[in-house]
């Protein structure tokens, strides 16, 4: 895969508010990008720098290694499907796919063909005649898909395009989106806080907060081996503790030693201060005293597929572990809980604000 | 149902008093001669020569009228919808803040700048300029009509535009439009209702006023509100002033039918 969009130091502030800070990212063609974040984080700004809306305060954009960080968004080969659609109300669906077409001004039989190709694309055949504000949300949604798309643009812009959908429909969309995205073979940056949303669709996924990159890889990646407490808390439930290394492959959480299969070969150096993450579904449930170590069942959900479940740890500071099981267990019965060493995540503490501040000063 | 009843009452009453009746008392007047019988020669007097001219002169003048505020109003209104909360709102506020003056008031300062002494001739008199017959030409009549009437073209097509979403704008260049593109074929197309209730609110009250008139052109502008006006007050003649007011009414209708036609959405049709 080669490169296609490449961000180069990209910092962009409204009034006193830092958006972005040094953003460095590239994006390769043919790719499936989220940038995933809560609100606020950047993702969005990032989304409209690279279609042109907002100008960055410092930085490059490359597109095919051009700077077109100058260029405005109608010379720029990259179209938006906008959050709220922006269809516009004044036109027919015909009228409002063909609005790209008729600017470059093709001809009217290419347009029509156009047309019928991008609504068939989309699962909205015969829809041409009828008017904006007739159609749903989600046909709306579709119909600004296919706006975007018969320009034949490079990369596709996202923002937030299901968020106005209810849950049922936002799934089929997903598959939908992924399946558009394979027929077209071109990229797609898609903008979401959803983070169900990004994994599901993502071969890529970019995790925002404050501003900066907190981790940029695969689904998986993301998932399994978050960087950060900032990462693992947004993406999916997790179990985030203070730890502390005892010596390689061994941690200490809350006064109680767990077998790890991180230490000093990747930085962990006996002695350190760390985040540790597990994961609900990570910690099985072992008969008490068989396992590291053993908690009173104080609260249990069923949700769906399975129970969710609180666990007060008999030892440490009490702190209360989210589990996740198939199995049922009474609230009040007393387990044991077991995590095998790959299933915990060792991360490095964050950096304070004032160790930040030497580090910049070095 | 019984309680939006009681609550509409004041208005119904009003309504009767202040539309209803005035109309059909001028359809009587209208349809009624000197000596009391019906007749339809107070409906037919607009076909005399003097009332003809006075009616076309009075649509030529409102034409321009209208046409000038729309070229002013509109790019007023972007410019307001852009700088909502900017500096620039506050010098538009500025200039429409004496607009907000009684129009006679602001008619009668027109007098004093445009006067044959006034301050404009004083202006060009100092600079060795020759002085200019301003008042008592169409033109000071069209310069009142555009300066009374202008806010109530910006506003509406304010009102309007000021609710266009960002995002259409921003589609359309992300579609590869480029400005003038995105002009006629978003900005301008979702003006219309704003655009049609303006030239309503412009074009009626200019097509009938007699104040302006009277004021910047001195009784020698004679428009066919001046002719009802002084069949009413001079020569006392309720019958000819009520013919002649219900075939305006009747141009009136017509126009503003003409003008819903092409405010599709029909949001805005009839004010």
């Amino acid at each position: 895969m080669s490169e296609l969009i490449r961000l180069e130091n990209i910092s962009k502030s409204f009034e006193d508010t830092n958006v972005l800070n040094n953003i460095n990212l590239t994006i390769n063609e043919n790719e499936f990008v989220t940038l995933l974040g809560p609100s606020g984080c950047g993702k969005t700004t990032t989304l409209r720098i690279i279609g042109g809306f907002v100008q960055p305060d410092s930085g490059r954009v490359y597109f095919d290694g051009k700077d077109i960080t100058d260029l405005p968004p109608n010379k720029r080969n990259v179209n938006t499907v906008f959050q709220n659609y922006a269809l516009f109300p004044h036109m027919t669906v015909g009228e409002n796919i063909a609005f790209g077409l008729r600017v470059s001004g093709k001809p009217e039989q290419y347009i029509k063909d156009k047309i019928k190709y991008a609504l068939n694309l989309v699962n909205l055949n015969g829809f041409e005649n009828r008017r904006i504000d007739r159609m749903s949300g989600g046909q709306q949604q579709r119909i600004a898909m296919a706006r975007a798309i018969v320009n034949e643009p490079r990369v596709l812009l996202l923002d937030e395009p299901l968020g106005a959908l209810d849950l049922k429909l936002r799934q089929e969309m997903q598959y939908e989106l992924v399946r558009l995205k394979n027929e077209l073979g071109i990229t797609f940056i898609y903008v979401t806080h959803d983070q169900e949303e990004a994994l599901t669709m993502s071969d890529t996924v970019v995790v925002m907060n404050n501003g900066l990159i907190q981790q940029m890889g695969t689904p998986e990646e993301i998932y399994n081996e978050p960087e950060n407490a900032f990462v693992a808390d947004f993406i999916g439930d997790s179990n985030i503790l203070s730890g502390r290394m005892v010596r390689d492959k061994l941690v200490n959480i809350n006064g109680v030693d767990f077998p790890c299969i991180d230490g000093s070969d990747n930085g962990f150096l006996p002695g350190r201060e760390v985040d540790v993450v597990i994961r609900p579904e990570d910690i099985d449930i072992v008969p008490p005293g068989q396992g590291i170590l053993n908690g009173t069942i104080i609260s249990k959900l069923f949700i769906g597929v399975h129970y969710e479940m609180l666990v007060k740890s008999e030892t440490g500071s009490g702190f209360e572990w989210l589990l996740q099981n198939y199995d049922s267990y009474d609230v009040g019965e007393k387990i044991g809980m077991y995590v095998k060493p790959e299933n915990i995540q060792i991360m490095h503490k964050p950096k304070s604000e004032a160790e930040q501040a030497i580090e910049l000063d070095l | 149902m019984k309680l939006g009843k009681r609550w509409s009452a004041p208005f119904i009453i009003m309504i009767i008093a202040g539309t209803v009746i005035p109309i059909c008392s001028i359809v009587y007047y209208g349809f009624t001669s000197r000596k009391g019988g019906f007749t339809l020669s107070n409906i037919t007097a607009m076909a005399e020569p003097e009332h003809l001219e006075a009616l076309g002169l009075a649509l030529l003048l409102a034409l321009i009228s209208t046409l000038v505020c729309l070229i002013l109003a509109f790019p007023m209104a972007m410019i307001l919808r852009e700088s909502k909360y900017g500096k620039q709102g506050f010098m538009v506020f500025v200039f429409i803040l004496p607009m907000w003056m009684n129009f006679l008031l602001r008619t009668m300062a027109w007098q004093v700048l445009l006067e044959r002494n006034g301050v404009i001739n004083s202006v060009l008199g100092a600079i060795g300029l020759p002085k200019q017959q301003l008042m008592n030409t169409p033109g000071a009549v069209v310069l009142g009509m555009v300066y009374d009437f202008l806010p109530f073209m910006i506003l509406p097509i304010y009102n309007v535009v000021s609710k266009i979403d960002n995002h259409l704008i921003e589609a359309a260049y992300d579609l590869g439009a480029d400005k003038a593109y995105v002009y006629r074929k978003v900005i301008i197309p979702l003006s219309v209702p704003g655009i049609v209730s303006g030239i309503t609110m412009v074009f009626i009250p200019g097509l009938t006023t007699f104040v302006i008139s009277n004021m910047l052109g001195g009784g020698k502008i004679n428009l066919i509100g001046n002719i009802i006006e002084q069949e009413f007050t001079v020569n006392s003649n309720w019958y000819l002033g009520s013919g002649l007011s219900l075939v305006m009414m009747i141009f009136i209708i017509i126009s503003m039918l003409l003008l819903a036609k092409f405010d599709k959405t029909g949001e805005s049709s009839f004010i």
